[in-house]
């Protein structure tokens, strides 16, 4: 099972890329989609006995991940009629560069942390880059619905953590995980909603005009 | 037993030089079938060199030598290059130490002149695709590079014969995944290289949003056959990376591993075409982004294995 | 055997002077290159022991491998440029002191050779700052140019400060030793603090501010376009590589590995220097200063080579470390070699054009055609391309960076300098493709291009031999691997039990022989192949197809600046080059970062300083004499207390 394991952590990964490379916000959610599916198939897989909590898990994190989420997110663009692109605040390119960077010091740190993946020695390392890439876009992307992308992306990361933890301390962490995810995306939902009355546009680079 | 090797590298060297101008006729081909016209033969192209080899020469009178000579130079070391990759999954018919150099250095050679003969004609439109080409081509290098070592890690060689055949074979098993990677990386800095879709439109006639075939607008005759039929080979000879790479063939009998790179060589042919209809080509300030991101997934390969 | 040379030099005045300036420099020349093959052949070194007239024990000179190595190269390029000089210099007697170029040229090879021979403190330093000069005196040949004054200056400051380094570097190992030899300093090596830290990190800046290492480059490019063309020749084929001379001599005489972070400075830097180097050469207009740059983005691939070298001995993979050092020294020779072809290709150029402008100049190779040759060589070795020598010490480099990428231990970080040399030569190839295409190629822009003359055989002969020797040394590799080899295992004794590596390596390096042979064996038969098709048909002249329209002009044609523009778009940031566009022009010039942006804001800072500092100058006697008062006052304080 190792290796379709790491083939699933490999996809992850570059889902992650994916986010990074791409000019369009509809192809952003639609690997951050991907991504959920990719994390709900992975306690299938890590854990051979397929226990009730892990299809559980896979069950209301492929839903809440892969389907609610983006769904709700496309909804937002429609609804507050976004401008398609992603007008990052850096060039794509050097998104990319960046996301490589991530992805060499994760491996480096990933040898030194005492935490162990099991059987799935990637788990870590795509975990930490998982979240570096977050933190990279909620950076670098100004626009308010790119920053609900970046901290799924983040909360995607703390996930994939919580998994390799996944026997010692059950369902209570993930569910704990889905819910801060639900609930981050409900209040930037709202945010995003609010700004778009406020100011016709969502680019949370106007929030600090809320300063005065 | 040596006469035996040499004879099978010379008969996997031959397939792979006769059927050099089947892949574009496949990947021709497939393009037109997915996008509902029949379009050419699949042999259209070996009709095409016959023709234009029977063919006179014009050459501009701005031209120098170093434009007549660029044709010969850009098949010469193509071929030569053909004689540096493991193709019967055995090694190949040279091999050394850095000789992954040897073959980056002689395709970067082949495309030296290739430029040099373009401005040679003074035309600004072949000015411009040589521009391009050499922008292209200096995010390619980069790549081809972090490609070859990531497989020289993975193999733990020094020579591509090592990289691509006999050691990688051995420790194949343990990195299939990374594999996987490393030919999608290699597949991206193709379609760069050898100027496809989305990179570059073989099928544009507008010359202002060609790169490559810009640069032929002068060559005519037996020298655009030349230069025509290189291009086709150094396609090959990338498609024939992808296939050692996916497909390590060193432990089969001769016979079979050359029958396996031929199929192998026909399914990127046919994936080529696939792209090529169902992608657009790419804005050319989308280009850069596009080989770089080919060039991460050779990185992220590399990553996986030192770590 | 030198002295001779450089008294018939000095004297001449009159027209027939040029001959025999010419013979005797080509004399010494010769005679220094038979010594120095002498000295790699045989396996013992000459020595010569001048009795000391100055403090600091004999004067000692010696030729070992490592000085034979550069002293061939010396040789070489000293008489290349001694011929091509007199016969460049001999148009401009009537209105300038002719001779005193050709002395300070004379003075220069001698210093350069001083240099490599000295085995002692006091003449290498000596000799090193008759260098200092000698070149100063040949980039200010052109004194009426104020650009070339400011130049000049640049370069005198930038030089005095690595001496200072090198002064302060000799004085903290000597304080160890009882007399000032190199022998002496050899043996004080073990006792060192610290590993002799303090004295590499002197060496780095002192000879690295002479070798034109970023950040240390910025003298480099005014420089070197100043000078005439055989000079230039000298400065980018030689004196800068005095920096890398110095560089492997401490080596040799630390005996021991020097420590990691030396190495992986000097790995780091070497990076930088290419890519930034053929960056910032990609923005030049000037042909001069664009070959100044590649000459930052040569020493880079040598420092590369170096690094790799020290780093392979410090963690034990002996046989890396001896391609790292091979591939460094050879680069090096290399680089000499087609870095004064290039120069003297440019002067040749110039002087047929009189501009150095790219976007003025094209289609030369009709009017210049073996300078055109000549240089097509020349830009396809620097390049790095099969089949010639710059090919060889890549080829080099690029296995010592494989290997480190499949070692064990943390070298294997070392790995990043593959992409970054593959980068390096991915923009040589199109920066040169730019040069010969946009100056020889093409229709001409300019009336000067299309009246330019071919330059005479005293110029042409020594791009001659140049351009062969780099073919040579691309064709038979082992010529340049075995003795840099030998050299390395000079450098570094622990390399001496790599023995089966040295043959292996030298051994893949016929193979690229090999491929070098065939692949002109195989243009040849293409060529065959080719005139057997066309035998019978027609072959025909016409315009250059313009797609239909009528009327195109030279005007019309890529300009160097517009060729270059989609690679600057895209890299240009990380260099800091500056691009300007209106609808109807474009124009792209590069800053340089560390000269523009650091070292004169830093100069203007202390000349505002300093004029603060101007109220205490008042003229008057009992001022300063109160001065003396007060600084007497505090100094006496300052014992009392201490």
């Amino acid at each position: 099972m190792t290796s379709l394991t790491e083939l699933i952590l490999f996809l992850v990964v570059l889902s992650d890329f994916a986010v990074l490379g791409t000019s369009r916000l509809s192809s952003c959610i639609r690997a951050v989609a991907l991504q959920g599916l990719l994390l709900g198939l992975l306690p299938l897989v890590i854990d051979e006995s397929l226990t009730r909590h892990a299809v559980g898990l896979a069950l209301g994190t492929v839903a809440v991940k892969a389907i609610v989420l983006p769904a709700f997110l496309r909804w937002a663009i429609r609804e507050a009629a976004v401008r398609r692109e992603v007008e990052p605040l850096i060039g794509y390119t050097a998104s990319i560069a960046l996301g490589i960077a991530a992805l060499a010091v994760a491996f480096a740190v990933a040898n030194v942390l005492p935490m162990r993946g099991g059987e799935a020695e990637l788990l870590i390392p795509t975990a930490l880059v998982t979240v570096m890439i977050g933190l990279t876009v909620l950076i670098t992307r100004a626009k308010a619905l790119l920053q609900v992308v970046g901290y799924l992306m983040l909360e995607n990361g703390i996930y994939l953590f919580g998994l390799t933890q996944a026997r010692r301390v059950p369902f209570l962490v993930e569910a704990g995980v889905l819910l801060d995810v639900f609930v981050g995306v409900f209040i930037m939902g709202i945010v995003v909603f609010h700004i778009n009355r406020e100011f016709d546009s969502i680019s949370a680079a106007r929030l600090t005009e809320l300063h005065e | 037993m040596t006469a035996a090797r040499l004879l099978w590298q010379l008969a996997a060297l031959g397939v792979l030089l006769v059927a050099a101008p089947l892949i574009l006729g496949i990947a021709r081909k497939t393009r037109a079938i997915l996008t509902g016209r029949r379009g050419p033969r699949v042999w259209q192209l070996y009709a095409d060199l016959r023709k234009l080899s029977l063919k006179g020469a014009v050459y501009s009178i701005t031209t120098t030598e170093v434009f007549r000579l660029t044709p010969l130079v850009v098949l010469a070391t193509t071929l030569l290059a053909s004689t540096l990759l493991p193709l019967n999954g055995q090694r190949a018919l040279l091999s050394f130490a850095g000789d992954f150099a040897a073959f980056a250095g002689l395709l970067a050679l082949g495309r030296f002149f290739m430029v040099l003969g373009a401005l040679d004609t003074g035309s600004s439109f072949e000015g411009m695709g040589a521009s391009r080409d050499v922008t292209f081509a200096s995010l390619v290098e980069p790549g081809l590079f972090v490609t070859f070592v990531a497989l020289s890690v993975a193999g733990g060689a020094l020579s591509l014969s090592g990289m691509l055949g006999a050691e990688l074979w051995l420790r194949w098993g343990a990195v299939a995944p990374t594999m996987v990677l490393l030919a999608g990386s290699i597949f991206v800095l193709m379609l760069a290289e050898c100027a496809r879709v989305p990179v570059d439109d073989p099928a544009t006639h507008l010359e202002l949003t060609m790169v490559h075939e810009v640069m032929l607008l002068d060559t005519s005759g037996p020298d655009l056959a030349l230069v025509l039929y290189a291009h086709a080979v150094k396609l090959s000879l990338f498609a024939a990376i992808i296939v050692d790479i996916l497909v390590p063939r060193s432990t089969l009998p001769p016979w079979s591993a050359i029958a396996l790179l031929g199929a192998g060589i026909i399914g990127v042919g046919i994936l080529v075409g696939v792209v090529e209809s169902t992608m657009a080509r790419l804005r050319l300030s989308k280009v850069p982004l596009f080989i770089a991101s080919g060039s991460a997934l050779g990185l992220f390969g590399l990553i996986l294995l030192l770590r | 055997m030198l002295t001779a040379a450089i008294a018939s030099w000095s004297l001449r005045r009159h027209a027939w002077g040029d001959r025999v300036f010419a013979s005797a420099g080509l004399t010494g020349c010769v005679t220094l290159g038979v010594a120095a093959v002498y000295v790699l052949g045989a396996r013992d070194s000459a020595s010569l022991v001048v009795p000391a007239t100055t403090p600091g024990g004999d004067w000692i000179f010696a030729i070992d491998r490592l000085s034979a190595v550069f002293l061939l190269a010396i040789a070489l390029i000293g008489g290349a440029a001694v011929v091509f000089g007199t016969s460049y210099m001999a148009a401009q007697r009537p209105h300038r002191p002719v001779w005193f170029a050709h002395s300070v040229l004379a003075l220069l090879v001698a210093a350069l050779a001083l240099v490599v021979m000295a085995q002692s403190i006091v003449p290498f330093l000596i000799a090193w700052e008759l260098m200092a000069i000698g070149s100063y005196l040949l980039i200010v040949t052109d004194d009426e140019d104020a650009a070339v004054r400011r130049a000049g200056l640049i370069y005198i400051v930038a030089t005095h400060t690595g001496t200072l380094a090198l002064f302060a570097m000799f004085a903290s190992w000597s304080a160890h030793t009882s007399d000032w030899s190199f022998a002496a300093l050899a043996s004080a090596a073990p006792n060192l603090p610290n590993q002799g830290t303090a004295i590499l990190a002197l060496a780095l800046i002192g000879f690295g501010l002479k070798a034109g290492l970023v950040p240390f480059h910025f003298w480099l490019p005014p420089a070197h376009a100043a000078a005439p063309p055989h000079g230039s020749a000298i400065l980018s084929g030689i004196v800068i590589k005095m920096g890398i001379y110095g560089m492997f001599r401490v080596l040799s005489l630390l005996g021991a590995a020097p420590p990691l972070w030396w190495g992986w400075i000097v790995l780091l830097l070497g990076a930088v220097s290419g890519v930034l180097g053929v960056l910032w050469a990609l923005a030049q207009h000037d042909i001069k200063r664009l070959l100044a740059y590649h000459s930052v983005e040569n020493i880079g691939i040598i420092l590369m080579g170096l690094g790799l070298g020290a780093l392979g001995i410090r963690y034990g993979y002996p046989a890396l470390a001896l391609i790292g050092y091979t591939g460094a020294l050879l680069h090096t020779v290399n680089h000499a070699l087609f870095k004064s072809l290039l120069f003297l290709g440019a002067g040749v150029v110039n002087h047929a054009t009189g501009t150095r402008d790219l976007d003025k100049l094209g289609g030369l190779a009709r009017r210049l055609p073996f300078t055109g040759l000549t240089f097509t060589v020349g830009a396809t070795a620097i390049v790095g391309l099969p089949p010639l020598n710059g090919f060889v010490s890549e080829w080099l480099v690029y296995q010592g960076l494989f290997r480190a990428a499949q070692s064990e231990d943390l070298l294997r970080l070392a790995v990043l300098g593959v992409p970054a040399l593959a980068l390096i030569g991915a923009l040589a190839l199109a920066c040169f493709a730019k040069v010969v295409g946009v100056v020889f190629l093409g229709s001409p822009r300019s009336v000067a291009a299309q009246t330019a003359h071919e330059g005479d055989r005293g110029q042409l002969a020594p791009m001659g031999v140049l351009a062969a020797a780099c073919v040579l040394l691309g064709v038979v590799p082992a010529l340049g691997i075995i003795p840099a080899m030998a050299v390395a295992v000079n450098v570094a004794p622990e390399l001496g039990a790599t023995l089966p590596d040295a043959v292996a390596v030298a051994r893949a390096g016929q193979w690229v022989g090999a491929v070098a042979v065939a692949l002109i064996l195989l243009v040849a038969l293409v060529f065959a192949l080719r005139r057997w098709l066309m035998r019978r048909s027609e072959i025909r002249s016409e315009e250059t197809w313009s797609c239909g329209f009528e009327g195109t002009s030279p005007r019309m044609q890529y300009t160097a600046s517009s060729f270059a523009d989609p690679l600057l778009s895209t890299f240009g940031r990380i260099g800091g080059v500056v691009e300007e566009r209106t609808p109807s022009s474009y124009s792209s010039h590069a800053l340089d970062l560390v000269l523009d942006r650091l070292v004169l804001p830093a100069w203007d800072r202390v000349h505002r300083t300093a004029l603060r500092l101007r109220p205490i100058q008042q003229g008057r006697l009992y001022v300063y004499l109160l001065y003396v008062m007060v600084a007497l006052l505090v100094l006496l304080a300052y014992l009392a207390l201490a």
